[in-house]
C-alpha cells in the first residue's frame, strides 16, 4: 500500500514535471518563431543585431538547444554580408563560428550546423579571395560535403554546395555542369523536404532559384 | 456580477503589479553611448537591445532578486543584481571597454607582420608565395619591402646596414642556426625553409621584442602551421627537379612528409653558365611535420628538415697563369623543432620548445680538404598571461649552446653557452596607446660576458586608421664563427635601435613611413698581416628613412606596392682603416611589385621591379679602401600562375627579363701585374636570367585543393 501511495506520488510529481516541461517548450516554441520570423525580415544591422540579441537571450536559458545558436550564426553572416569594412565582416564571421562551433557541441550529426559552417567558410572566401581562397574554398567544400551526408534531403546543404561548386567553375572556368545538377537537386528537394523540427530553417529557396537561373 | 467584475479587476491589478518595468540607458566610461547592447535578466527570456542612443525598457514578470546581465561587442558584460518589485527600476550601467586585438593600437615600428588570418596585416603569408622574382623564397619576398638591402649575391636578408648574420630566423620561437642552402660562390642562396610551412611570418626590422636575442639587426619569427585539416598528396614536377608531399588529416592531429630532390644539372646544360661547373648543385632534402592536439588546450608540434647537397666546380685564377682549382662542397643539414604550448588557465598559457641545428660542410680545394661543423641546440620555456586586462605579461628562459669546429692543418673550435632570462609587458593605457617594456639579460659562458638588454616601444593611434609608434632597444650577438674560432675571448657585438614609425591603414590600402637610427658598438676589429689581433675596437652607425605604399583598391584586379629605402650608414669594423660604407649596403633601394589578376585566363601575372644604388668595393689600386663603386642593380622579374584545374597550378618565372648584366663588385688578384696593377674580375650573377617552370596537382577528396598558398 505504501509503494503504491509512493508511486502515485511519483507518478504526480512526473506528470507535474512533464506538465512543466510542456509549458516551457511552448514558450520556447513560440518565442523562437517569433525570432525566426522577425530574424527573416530583418533589413538593417540593427534589425540584425537586435534579433540575435533576442536568440542570445534564449540560447543563456535554453542551454541544450542548438536553434538559437545557430540563428545566432546565420543572423551574423548576414550582418557580415550587409558590412562594408572587411575587418568588420571579418569579426561578424568570427561570432558566426563562434555561435556554430557551441550549437555543434549540442548536435554534433546536425545537417544545418555543417551547413551553416560551411557558408561561413564561403563567406571568407568572398572577403579575400587570393589569399583566403586556397585555405577556405577546400574547407567549405569538406563542411558542405559533411553536410549533405549527414542528411541528404536537406536542401540548404545542397544550396550551399551548388553555390561553392559554381563560384569555383566560374573560377576556373570549367564547367557549371555539376553545380547546376546540385542546384537544381536543391530546388527538388526545397519542395518535398519537410524536417520534423518545427523550428528548422527554410531559408535559401531563392539562393538556389537564383543559381539555376543562370544555368539555362 | 460584482464578484465577477471585482475578481477581474483584481486580476488586472494583479497583472500590473507583477510586471517591472527596468529602463535606463547602456555607456561607455567616458559617458558616450553604446549602442545595441543586449540587456537581459539572467537565466530568463527576458530582456532587450539598446537601441542607438544606449537607451533601454522593457518588463518583466520576475519577482524577487532578479540578476540583470549587460553584454556588447568589445566590452566586459556587467551584472547587476536588484530585487524586482513590481514598479519601474532605472538603471544606468557603464560598461569597460576590452582592449581587443583587432581594434587596439600595435606596436608596428620596425615590424612586419604578415598572416593570413587577420586583415590588420600589411603583407600576407601567400604574398611570399606570388612575388615575382622572389621564386618562392621567403627572404626574396622581404627583399621587396623597405628596410632591406639589395645584396644579389647572398640571397640573404641584410637589414639597415646591417651583414646577413646579422638577421636571425626562429621557427615557433626557436632559433634556426643555419637557415640557409648552401650555394657556389657568389651565387644567391635560398632560405632552407619553404614559405607554405607557415601560416604567420613576422618580419622585424629592428625594436623587436625582448623574446629573441643574438640578432643585431632583424628577427624573421616565422609560425608554422596549426593541424592541417585536409588529408592531401601535393605532387611538384620543376624544371629543376620534383617533389612529393602527402599530409594526412586527423581529428586531433596531422601529419605531413615531404621529399624534395633538386637537380639543377639539365638546366644549367641548356642555359649557359658563368660559374665553370664539374658537378652542379643536387640536393635531396626531406621535411616532416607531426602536430597533435594533447587534452583541451595544448598543441604538440615536431618538425624535422634534413637535407645534403653536393657541388664542386672550377676555380679559375684571376690573371689566369695558374690552374684552375676543383672545389668541392658537401654539406649535411638537420634541423629538429619540437614545440609545445598549452592553456594554463584563464589567464595564462605556457610555451616550451626545443630545436637542434646540425650542420657540416666538408670542403675539398685542390685535394686539401678542411671542414667546418656547427651542432647547436636551443631549449626555451615562456609564460605569457594577463595580470590585469590591460597589462599582459610575458616571461621566460632559455639556453642556446653551440658546439663548433673548423678543421684544416689546424684544429680551431670552441663550446659556447649562452643562458638569457627575458621579461616583457605590454601595459594598454586605452585601446589608443600601449607601452611595451623589456628587459632581457644574457650570460655568455665562451666570453663570460653579462649583458642587460632593455627594449621598450610605444604605440598611439592618432585615428581610427592611422597611428604613430617608437620603439627602442638595445641588441647583443656573439661574433661571427669566423671570427670567434680564432680568438674566443671577443666579447659580443652591440647595436642600438630608435624608430619612429607612422602608418595610416585601410581595407585595402596601407602607408607607412618610418625612420631610424643605429648604433653599432664592439665590432670585430683586426689589423691585415701575420697578427690580426682580434679586437672589439670596431664601431659605426646606420640611419635612414623608408617609405611603403600598398594598393589593392585603386585599380581593378590589381595589387601592388612600393618601397623605398635610403640608407646612410659608415662602419670602422674588420681591417678598416677609417670609417667606410662597407660593400653590402646600397644608398637607394627601390620595388615596385605588381599582381595582376586576369579572370578570362585563370592566371595572376606578377611583375617586380628592383632597384639599388650602387655599393661600393674595395679597389686595391686606390689610395682609399672601398672606394670603388658598382653600377646600379636593377632587376625586371615576371611570374605567370595558371590555374587550368582546381587541382592544378601551372607555374612559370622568369628574373631578370632584360637580361641586365649586373655587377655586385670586383675581386682582385693578390699580386700586381707587369705594370703594377692590380688585375680585377667583376662579380656577377651566374647566368643572366633564371627560368623555372612548374607543374603542382594536389589530389585530395575536395577537389577544390590546390597548391597555390604552397607556391
Amino acid at each position: 500500500m505504501k509503494t503504491l501511495q509512493c508511486t502515485f506520488i511519483a507518478l504526480f510529481f512526473c506528470s507535474v514535471n512533464l506538465l512543466a516541461n510542456e509549458v516551457n517548450d511552448e514558450k520556447y516554441l513560440s518565442t523562437m518563431q517569433k525570432n525566426i520570423d522577425v530574424l527573416y525580415d530583418a533589413k538593417t544591422l540593427a534589425d540584425y543585431q537586435t534579433v540575435i540579441n533576442a536568440f542570445e537571450r534564449i540560447a543563456g536559458v535554453e542551454t541544450k538547444k542548438w536553434e538559437p545558436l545557430y540563428y545566432a550564426a546565420f543572423g551574423y553572416i548576414m550582418m557580415s554580408d550587409m558590412e562594408t569594412s572587411l575587418v568588420k565582416k571579418d569579426e561578424y564571421l568570427d561570432l558566426a563560428i563562434i555561435a556554430n562551433d557551441k550549437a555543434k557541441a549540442l548536435a554534433p550529426a546536425e545537417s544545418e550546423l555543417l551547413a551553416i559552417e560551411g557558408f561561413i567558410h564561403m563567406m571568407r572566401v568572398a572577403i579575400d579571395p587570393a589569399s583566403r581562397g586556397p585555405k577556405f574554398a577546400g574547407l567549405s567544400m569538406q563542411s558542405l560535403q559533411k553536410a549533405v551526408e549527414l542528411n541528404n534531403e536537406n536542401p540548404r546543404a545542397l544550396a550551399l554546395l551548388a553555390q561553392m561548386q559554381y563560384g569555383t567553375a566560374q573560377f576556373f572556368g570549367s564547367s557549371t555542369e555539376e553545380a547546376c545538377k546540385t542546384g537544381s537537386l536543391a530546388i527538388v528537394k526545397f519542395e518535398t523536404y519537410k524536417s520534423e523540427n518545427p523550428l528548422a530553417p527554410v531559408w535559401g529557396k531563392k539562393m538556389a532559384e537564383g543559381l539555376t537561373k543562370n544555368c539555362q | 456580477m460584482r464578484l465577477l467584475f471585482t475578481t477581474f479587476f483584481l486580476m488586472i491589478t494583479l497583472t500590473a503589479w507583477s510586471q517591472t518595468e527596468i529602463s535606463g540607458s547602456v555607456k561607455k566610461e567616458n559617458g558616450e553611448p553604446i549602442p545595441f547592447a543586449n540587456v537581459l535578466i539572467e537565466n530568463t527570456y527576458d530582456g532587450t537591445t539598446a537601441d542607438e542612443s544606449g537607451k533601454f525598457k522593457f518588463q518583466t514578470e520576475e519577482k524577487d532578486s532578479v540578476t540583470i546581465l549587460v553584454r556588447a561587442l568589445g566590452f566586459y558584460e556587467r551584472r547587476l543584481s536588484m530585487i524586482a518589485k513590481g514598479r519601474s527600476i532605472s538603471i544606468e550601467v557603464s560598461l569597460r571597454e576590452q582592449v581587443n586585438e583587432l581594434s587596439a593600437v600595435t606596436i608596428s615600428a620596425g615590424a612586419f607582420v604578415a598572416s593570413d588570418e587577420s586583415r590588420r596585416t600589411v603583407f600576407r603569408a601567400v604574398d611570399i608565395a606570388t612575388t615575382a622574382g622572389a621564386t618562392a623564397d621567403i627572404a626574396g619576398a622581404l627583399n621587396t619591402l623597405p628596410g632591406t638591402q639589395k645584396v644579389g649575391e647572398s640571397g640573404r636578408l641584410f637589414v639597415r646596414g646591417g651583414e646577413g648574420n646579422e638577421t636571425r630566423t626562429f621557427i615557433d620561437g626557436m632559433v634556426v642556426l643555419d637557415a640557409y642552402s648552401p650555394s657556389g660562390p657568389n651565387a644567391p642562396s635560398r632560405g632552407r625553409f619553404l614559405p607554405f610551412m607557415f601560416k604567420g611570418t613576422s618580419f622585424s626590422t629592428g625594436g623587436y621584442s625582448a623574446e629573441f636575442g643574438q640578432a643585431l639587426s632583424s628577427a624573421l619569427v616565422l609560425d608554422s602551421k596549426d593541424n592541417s585539416e585536409l588529408t592531401r598528396t601535393d605532387i611538384g614536377l620543376l624544371s629543376v627537379g620534383a617533389d612529393v608531399t602527402h599530409t594526412q588529416a586527423w581529428k586531433s592531429g596531422s601529419a605531413a612528409a615531404k621529399v624534395q630532390y633538386t637537380d639543377i644539372r639539365p638546366y644549367i646544360d641548356a642555359v649557359e653558365q658563368n660559374i665553370d661547373w664539374k658537378k652542379a648543385p643536387v640536393s635531396i632534402q626531406g621535411i616532416a611535420a607531426f602536430r597533435q592536439k594533447v587534452g583541451k588546450t595544448g598543441m604538440l608540434k615536431l618538425f624535422g628538415n634534413f637535407n645534403e647537397s653536393d657541388f664542386s666546380l672550377y676555380n679559375h685564377d684571376i690573371d689566369g697563369q695558374r690552374e684552375k682549382q676543383l672545389y668541392r662542397l658537401n654539406n649535411k643539414y638537420e634541423y629538429i623543432n619540437a614545440s609545445y604550448k598549452s592553456v594554463l588557465n584563464q589567464n595564462w598559457i605556457v610555451k616550451g620548445g626545443f630545436s637542434y641545428t646540425g650542420t657540416r660542410n666538408d670542403n675539398t680545394l685542390d685535394n686539401v680538404s678542411y671542414n667546418e661543423a656547427e651542432h647547436g641546440t636551443h631549449s626555451k620555456l615562456v609564460f605569457e598571461g594577463s595580470i590585469t586586462d590591460r597589462v599582459e605579461l610575458k616571461a621566460g628562459a632559455e639556453a642556446i649552446a653551440r658546439i663548433y669546429s673548423f678543421k684544416s692543418d689546424a684544429d680551431n673550435a670552441f663550446d659556447e653557452t649562452i643562458g638569457a632570462a627575458f621579461v616583457e609587458a605590454d601595459l594598454y593605457a586605452s585601446n589608443n596607446f600601449v607601452t611595451r617594456a623589456g628587459l632581457r639579460s644574457e650570460f655568455n659562458s665562451l666570453n663570460g660576458d653579462a649583458t642587460l638588454d632593455p627594449r621598450l616601444s610605444f604605440a598611439y593611434k592618432t585615428g581610427s586608421s592611422s597611428q604613430v609608434s617608437f620603439a627602442y632597444g638595445t641588441f647583443t650577438q656573439s661574433v661571427k664563427n669566423e671570427w670567434l674560432r680564432y680568438n674566443t675571448e671577443l666579447a659580443s657585438e652591440k647595436a642600438q635601435h630608435f624608430i619612429l614609425n607612422y602608418q595610416r591603414t585601410s581595407d585595402r590600402k596601407t602607408f607607412r613611413v618610418e625612420s631610424y637610427y643605429k648604433i653599432y658598438d664592439d665590432l670585430i676589429k683586426f689589423n691585415n698581416g701575420p697578427d690580426p689581433s682580434f679586437n672589439n675596437g670596431g664601431y659605426g652607425y646606420a640611419r635612414g628613412l623608408e617609405f611603403f605604399w600598398r594598393d589593392s583598391e585603386s585599380i581593378k584586379n590589381t595589387d601592388y606596392w612600393l618601397s623605398y629605402s635610403f640608407l646612410d650608414t659608415k662602419r670602422n669594423y674588420l681591417n678598416f682603416d677609417e670609417s667606410l660604407t662597407p660593400v653590402f649596403s646600397s644608398a637607394h633601394n627601390f620595388s615596385a611589385v605588381g599582381k595582376y589578376f586576369i579572370r578570362e585566363i585563370n592566371s595572376q601575372l606578377g611583375v617586380t621591379y628592383s632597384f639599388a644604388s650602387g655599393r661600393p668595393f674595395n679597389n686595391p689600386n686606390l689610395a682609399r679602401m672601398n672606394a670603388g663603386r658598382t653600377p646600379a642593380y636593377h632587376d625586371l622579374s615576371f611570374n605567370w600562375s595558371y590555374l587550368p584545374k582546381p587541382y592544378l597550378i601551372v607555374y612559370l618565372s622568369c628574373t631578370n627579363l632584360t637580361g641586365r648584366d649586373n655587377i655586385f663588385g670586383y675581386e682582385y688578384s693578390d699580386n700586381r701585374n707587369e705594370s703594377g696593377v692590380f688585375n680585377s674580375r667583376a662579380i656577377r650573377q651566374p647566368a643572366p636570367r633564371f627560368i623555372f617552370i612548374g607543374i603542382f596537382i594536389t589530389l585530395s577528396k575536395e577537389k577544390s585543393v590546390n597548391q597555390l598558398p604552397t607556391l
